[in-house]
């Protein structure tokens, strides 16, 4: 298995950095990438488009996404388990579920949920069943197993139903309406989310990375590699039902050419997640952030109109990112020898401190503007200079926004105190032991939560809401 | 297993006038047949003494082969060579069984198919099977090869006698045209996979190069220059791809997938500024271009298409190249270990760079050669490369994890895709049909040489 043997430099490097170190088990910087790009592109699309951040503006984002994060999930129980396994055939298997489901219930055979929910779950453990029992006994490359899925899948997917049509069933007409945060799609997602999360605990999962990482150590160690791989793909083939159930409540219809997109966008998703096409290292915090960045580009793209050249515009920007993102993991090894004390929760939260500082200016400003100054939902055709400064382009405070703000104030600075103490522990727990760059991080993290804060609490700010056109560079003292 | 140095031994009695019974029958089934399909005398008597030569030659140089082998696995006190056959060969026999089932259920669910045609396509059909699986593991190394030439006669034979004007020029001179493209595309996929690599990228280069060129011309860059431009920045973005991809190897598939966004975005944003259509490009494609690639082009005379003799002359210099030179020899080299291959000084950049730079290459020039084929750019006309490379690479037999395979036997994978989407649009299946049954296809194709050791043999 040569795949499995010549790993991504990266990988390799980090595994033998990482060993000696593992006592907190927590220092995993492939998240770095991730949580950055995810909250650089939640600034950018709560300053484009404030609407985001309201409660019909989070549940399409959530309809939207969640089919993105269920194939990433999907996809990632089958990279997990090694060989290569990059099952291209998720994305028509969605669409097969999908296809399959709703010309049944056009043609009036059950529109029971549960029967929906339980042939959805046959139909994706069947499929994934028959991969695994071809990859273990036939032994052909899992690759070339999901390629003939994937074409014999988009195949049938066409003949089921040949164009996009029919109707999902009538308890699920409401699902995808986006209008509410708490629909339940979004309670699908938590419960795939946590199921995740309970499944990385059991000794299956450990067995399952202990295969992907190195199979035959795995099958010398007494793992039973067959079981383990064929559970793996069960279990892909549970996600990649729920995603086709949360796909058919988004279109509320079926679609059997979406398959190509899906799967591209489930790899991509993953390995913006940070996890290794090679097996054995993936989080379901990363799948998910990955897949929301996505999400995240498109949505920032479509703020900004770019007329007929809209999607070349979106394909120019995913293949960019995905391209550069891949070439910072190459960076990774140098970080994680500089910063061997990271935590990607801490870092986590403290950009969300950050971000969520932006959120509420953007979101406040937003909504308490006075009558004069109208801010169009969407800003018009692109303009290279209203493009440099319109960003940060805000109107007017009136006295209550001040009053919210001074309100705010303790709550903001608790937050801070919060924060910096938790920072300012982690680096005492960790100083007796090493002497090393990371406290620096930790600090430089501290200081810019610091003044982002400090701006925010400002009752006019630096010069957010003084001046309707002033640059965004005054903001240093 | 190695059968080269034992000289085919002289049958026994039995054995021949088995074979004479077994020879006889076959031809009077085959004289029957032509009967019933009313063909002319002559004909039918051709084919049956040509259908008996056939069978009595088979007979007498290929049995014995066998024969000796039996004879040596008799002398242990074993099972029975009944008992033996099945044991070696149950799943293919149980396969065997499957096929003719599946083939009566056919004949009985559908009306007017258990006819001549169709009976001797499946013995054709079972005959190609056995004869690969029996005759397949005497080849130890270019299995591969012979299972994808067997499959390739099996489908021509079939498609040439169930489907009206299939063996006709014009077929041929068209599947061959669309076998190029496929080909020509697949050259750098097959160079690539040698190292162990993908280049997804291919589909996208295809439909940028197709429209760029468009846009070049009609912008009034002379046709021949701006054909050469595109050449060059297809080289050049292969180039690109070596570089971004060669410390990121593991995953160079994600990699070459997303330039391959970037580049078919990038393309597109600069073809459209300034026009009123996104994404559409038009101008007049230059006669020669339209001559090299199209159905009804020219070449000195000959009336074949000279993209034809382009994908050959690939062929021809790539399968020599890279038995004999020492750039050939490095790249398989490399593919098989890398890392005793650095130690005899091979860059592994450097070939792996080439390799993709090849690749973006005979892209770029696919995309031309479509554009004067189509006579009009668009941007998608690459896509079902994207897994058809992928999958006559497969299906020929090169290795995807690399160091084995080589053109010739994508060339074969090629040919074989090329006239089973024939076959398959021949006998009126529509695109999803195909596009499901080639899927099907693909995993019985490759399993048949592809297999790994299990895992217990590897530690």
């Amino acid at each position: 298995m040569k795949i499995a043997e010549i790993k991504d430099p990266v990988a390799v490097e980090t595994e033998t950095v990482e060993t000696p170190r593992s006592t907190a088990g927590r220092s995993d910087p492939s998240m770095i990438v991730p949580i950055t790009l995810f909250y650089v592109l939640m600034i950018f699309a709560v300053i484009r488009s404030p609407s985001l951040v309201s409660a019909s503006g989070i549940g399409s984002a959530v309809i939207v996404a969640t089919p993105l994060i269920l194939a990433t999930y999907a996809l990632m129980a089958s990279v997990i388990s090694g060989r290569g396994t990059v099952d291209l055939s998720i994305g028509p298997l969605i669409g097969f579920i999908n296809v399959t489901l709703v010309q049944l219930v056009t043609a009036g055979y059950f529109t029971n949920p549960f029967a929906f929910f339980g042939l959805a779950f046959l139909l994706g453990a069947a499929y994934q069943l028959i991969f695994a029992l071809i990859v273990v006994y036939v032994r052909v490359q899992p690759i070339i197993v999901s390629l003939s899925g994937f074409l014999a899948l988009s195949g049938i997917n066409l003949v089921i139903l040949p164009r996009p049509g029919g109707m999902a069933p009538e308890w699920m007409a409401t699902w995808g309406l986006g209008t509410t945060v708490f629909s339940p799609v979004l309670w699908l997602l938590v419960i795939a989310t946590l199921a995740w999360v309970l499944f990385t605990r059991t000794a299956f999962y450990t067995h399952l990375r202990l295969m992907g990482s190195d199979e035959r150590a795995a099958y010398t160690s007494g793992v039973p590699i067959a079981i383990v791989r064929i559970g793996a793909h069960i279990i892909s083939g549970l996600f990649a039902a729920l995603a086709a159930i949360t796909f058919t409540a988004l279109i509320s219809s079926g679609d059997p050419s979406q398959g190509t997109t899906y799967t591209l966008i489930a790899v991509t998703a993953l390995v913006l997640g940070g996890a290794s096409l090679a097996g054995g290292r993936a989080s379901v915090f990363g799948c998910a952030l990955g897949a929301l960045n996505l999400y995240l580009i498109t949505f920032v793209l479509a703020t900004f109109n770019f007329g007929a050249v809209q999607s070349f515009v979106t394909d120019l920007a995913y293949g960019t990112i995905l391209v550069i993102s891949l070439l910072l993991t190459l960076v990774l090894p140098l970080i994680q020898r500089y910063a061997r004390n990271f935590s990607p929760l801490l870092y986590f939260v403290a950009l969300g401190v950050v971000v969520l500082g932006v959120v509420l200016h953007a979101t406040y400003d937003y909504g308490t503007v006075s009558a004069a100054y109208v801010v169009p939902p969407f800003p018009g055709p692109l303009d290279a200079v209203s493009t440099m400064r319109g960003m940060f382009e805000t109107g007017a405070l009136d006295p209550q926004t001040d009053a919210l703000r001074a309100a705010a104030r303790p709550l903001i600075w608790g937050v801070v105190i919060l924060v910096v103490l938790a920072g300012l522990a982690r680096v005492a727990v960790t100083e007796g032991r090493t002497r090393d760059v990371g406290p620096l991080v930790f600090l430089v993290i501290g200081l810019i939560v610091l003044v982002t804060a400090y701006s925010i609490s400002q009752p006019n700010g630096f010069s957010f809401g003084t001046g309707s056109d002033a640059p965004h560079e005054e903001r240093n003292p | 297993m190695s059968q080269t140095d034992t000289s085919p031994q002289q049958l026994s009695l039995a054995t021949r006038l088995l074979g004479l019974i077994a020879g006889g029958i076959l031809t009077l089934l085959s004289v029957i047949f032509g009967f019933v399909q009313d063909q002319p005398v002559q004909s039918i008597i051709l084919y049956a003494l040509a259908t008996m030569a056939l069978f009595f030659w088979a007979w007498k140089f290929i049995l014995p082969h066998f024969l000796v082998e039996r004879e040596h696995t008799e002398d242990t006190h074993g099972p029975g060579p009944f008992r033996r056959i099945w044991i070696d060969y149950r799943p293919s026999l149980i396969g065997l069984a499957l096929i003719v089932l599946a083939f009566f259920i056919l004949a009985a669910s559908i009306d007017g198919f258990l006819n001549g045609w169709n009976v001797l396509s499946l013995i054709i059909l079972l005959a190609i099977i056995v004869a690969t699986r029996t005759i397949g593991p005497l080849f130890e190394t270019n299995r591969s090869a012979f299972i994808g030439i067997m499959v390739l006669i099996g489908l021509f034979s079939v498609g040439a006698m169930n489907i009206e004007g299939f063996s006709s020029g014009w077929n041929i001179k068209s599947m061959l045209l669309f076998a190029s493209f496929l080909g020509l595309a697949s050259v750098g996929q097959t160079l690539v996979a040698l190292l162990g690599g993908l280049d997804l990228s291919i589909p996208f280069v295809i439909g940028a190069a197709n429209v760029g060129l468009l846009y070049l011309i009609s912008l009034g860059v002379p046709p021949w220059l701006a054909f050469c431009i595109v050449l060059v920045i297809g080289a050049l973005l292969g180039v690109v791809n070596g570089l971004l991809s060669y410390r990121l190897q593991g995953q160079a598939l994600i990699v070459t997938l997303g330039t391959g966004f970037a580049i078919s975005g990038g393309v597109q944003i600069i073809t459209s500024i300034g026009t009123a259509y996104g994404g559409n490009v038009f101008g007049t494609v230059p006669g020669w271009l339209s001559n090299l690639a199209a159905m009804n082009g020219k070449t000195f005379g000959i009336p074949v298409p000279a993209a034809i003799f382009i994908w050959a002359l690939t062929a021809l210099i790539l399968v020599v190249g890279l038995r004999v030179t020492v750039y050939g020899r490095y790249l398989y080299a490399l593919g098989v270990n890398r890392i005793s291959a650095k130690r005899v000084m091979i860059s592994e950049l450097k070939y792996w760079v080439m390799a993709y730079t090849v690749s973006g290459f005979f892209s770029a020039l696919t995309g031309a050669l479509l554009l004067g084929w189509s006579g009009g750019g668009f941007i998608g006309v690459g896509e079902q490369y994207l897994f058809l490379t992928l999958a006559a690479v497969v299906v020929g037999g090169t290795s995807l994890l690399g160091g084995h395979g080589g053109y010739g036997f994508t060339v074969i994978g090629v040919l074989v895709l090329q006239v089973l989407s024939s076959f398959l649009v021949g006998i009126g299946l529509d695109y999803e049909w195909q596009q499901f049954i080639y899927g099907l296809l693909i995993l019985p194709m490759v399993a048949l040489y592809a297999r790994s050791p299990h895992i217990r043999t590897q530690i």
